[in-house]
């Protein structure tokens, strides 16, 4: 491991990934607006994008790099269809709020 | 010219998955072509069948050649090949139902996502590294999310709403983890995570609490399981018969991997242990949770926690025994849950899937031959004889005392004692002295569903002999 390379210290970049990461997990909790929720998530996800930055820096390895990118590609195809699910519950509904999507029970 | 780094033997492993994923586009461009009328369902129920069989086949041929390809992101023979073939056997079965029920609109766009859903599951059944397990689970998620929606009823919307946000919020938790794993060893294979050295590292446990929060929600055990009852209910009833089956299959065979190969210090199993834990618990709240049920895919999806909680169970103790007896007990309970799914296609009519627990009163006399195959397959997944359940479960219990376990043997065995009375309500009320006119509509045969019942009952009879030599089980991570 090598820390010196990066001109922030390591423990900033996990420090800040942590927040992020911890306000995603916040926002999906507490939030009631699905695309808030949606929003969240995606905060979880680039959190985790920042910490494989900093890795792939302080180890000298691009997998971290790849990495990233993956998750990008893949989180624009996961808000692709979470805001289509979305948009079919609004048809029924009129009105978007986690607390109203309630048929199912038991 | 930059000389390619892939060898054949690389390309070769991932063929099974390139033809389920290609048969996906052949069905999308063949129902571009083919004429309105009966063959809009058969020819693309047909290519599935074939490309799944294909699958299977070239899949097969791997079994023996144990190899790591693409530099040990994915792993071919052995191992994988079981659980890629339980995959493919499910998804086959899966096909059958949704011949049977799948709605004519969107028919073949259902189809083509439960391909490409097929095919992720069997890239995380060989994923050796990070990045395939990722890749492996988001394929297989984002189709599923997208099937969950593909139904007029109103409940489909809300189960796939629902599906979305916590299985990506558990995919976040599993990132997050998997970031954590790749700072500790500056590298994205599982084999890297190996070791004692790594074992004591903050950072390594740390993504391991998360990486396994991630694979609980996946596998529905218990703190994370709320989703699953109604993501079951809602969904379309062929994508049900898959998700019960072929999402736990696939998270198991990472669990498996990641157990066995991952963490392997001294102090593995104390690590480990929570997930034994909340394997045990599921057990008993996913038994005591189908008691209440009226609804038979919520009864399944109670009883699918603790079924998946009597397998995570059996790794207990990361013996080569238990991962023997866990992969015997997944085959077993992959054709007698799917055969109570196929029941349950069976019994619907075109205004209701025939999920409501009241259809099932006087079955006995109305529907006889479906009634007893539904007492077969309630008899396994209750573990009596003379049924493959019967045998797994006796296995597990070995399992877990060899290991030296015993508490969680206790636990299955009161699990099953709760589960008794769930399956027995059911028998009751199929064979029980009450009058109700059963629904008289009858759909048109369906040869494929009547296959893939008789093909259930066969197996979960006959799958009392065990295939499986350990030496060819044991993960290939290295």
């Amino acid at each position: 491991m090598n820390s010196a390379l990066l001109p922030v210290s390591l423990m900033s970049y996990v420090g800040l990934s942590a927040v992020i990461f911890f306000i995603g997990v916040g926002g999906v909790l507490l939030r009631r607006n699905p695309l808030i929720i949606l929003m969240s998530i995606e905060l979880m996800w680039n959190s985790a994008n920042l910490l494989f930055l900093a890795f792939a820096r302080v180890w000298l390895n691009n997998a971290g790099h790849i990495f990233a990118f993956l998750v990008i590609t893949v989180a624009a195809a996961e808000a692709a269809i979470g805001l289509a699910i979305v948009v079919v519950v609004f048809r029924r509904t009129h009105h978007v709020d986690v607390d109203d999507v309630r048929l199912l029970k038991g | 010219m930059i000389a390619n780094p892939y060898s054949g033997a690389d390309w070769n492993a991932v063929v099974p998955l390139s033809i389920v994923a290609v048969a996906a586009l052949v069905v999308l461009f063949a129902d571009l072509v083919t004429p309105k009328g009966l063959a809009k369902r058969w020819v693309p129920v047909a290519i599935s069948a074939i490309g799944l069989a294909g699958a299977a086949f070239t899949c097969g041929e791997g079994w023996g050649h144990s190899y790591a390809a693409f530099g040990g992101g994915f792993m071919v023979g052995g191992f994988a090949t079981v659980f890629q073939e339980i995959v493919i056997v499910a998804a086959l079965l899966s096909v059958a139902i949704y011949a049977h029920v799948g709605e004519d609109e969107n028919f073949s766009g259902g189809l083509a996502l439960l391909l490409w859903s097929t095919s992720g599951a069997m890239l995380m059944a060989g994923a050796g590294s990070l990045m395939t397990i990722f890749l492996g689970l988001e394929l297989l998620s984002l189709a599923l999310y997208c099937l969950c929606g593909l139904s007029p009823r109103a409940t489909a919307g809300e189960a796939a709403l629902k599906y979305l946000i916590l299985s990506s919020a558990a995919s976040g938790f599993m990132l997050y983890g998997m970031a954590l794993f790749f700072g500790a060893t500056g590298s994205v294979a599982l084999a890297a995570l190996a070791g004692q050295a790594v074992e004591s590292n903050a950072l390594f446990l740390c993504g391991t609490a998360l990486f396994l929060i991630g694979i609980a929600f996946k596998l529905s055990l218990v703190p994370f399981h709320v989703w699953v009852p109604d993501v079951f209910q809602g969904a379309p009833l062929p994508v049900t018969a898959f998700m019960s089956v072929v999402t736990k299959a696939a998270t198991l065979a990472v669990f498996a991997r990641f157990a066995y190969a991952a963490v392997t210090g001294p102090h593995a199993q104390a690590i480990l242990a929570p997930v034994y834990v909340i394997a045990g618990i599921s057990m008993i709240v996913g038994n005591l949770g189908a008691l209440a049920q009226t609804d038979m895919k919520r009864l399944l999806a109670y009883s699918g926690i603790a079924q998946v909680g009597y397998i995570v169970a059996a790794l207990a103790g990361s013996t080569a025994l238990g991962l023997r007896y866990a992969i015997f007990y997944l085959a077993a309970y992959t054709f007698m849950n799917i055969g109570a799914f196929l029941v349950v296609a069976l019994l619907s009519t075109s205004k209701e899937e025939g999920s409501a627990l009241a259809a099932y009163r006087g079955l006995g006399r109305t529907r006889p031959v479906l009634a007893a195959a539904m007492v077969l397959f309630l008899l396994a997944l209750a573990g009596l004889p003379p049924t493959a359940g019967f045998v797994g479960k006796i296995l597990i219990l070995s399992a877990n005392f060899d290991a030296g376990y015993a508490w969680l043997a206790g636990l299955l065995i009161a699990g099953t004692a709760i589960s008794l009375y769930v399956y027995f309500k059911i028998v009751g009320l199929m064979y029980g002295r009450h009058e109700r006119p059963h629904p008289t509509e009858v759909r048109p045969v369906a040869p494929l569903a009547w296959a893939g019942l008789v093909a259930c009952v066969l197996f979960t009879f006959v799958w009392t002999f065990d295939p499986l030599g350990p030496s060819n089980v044991l993960p290939l991570v290295k």
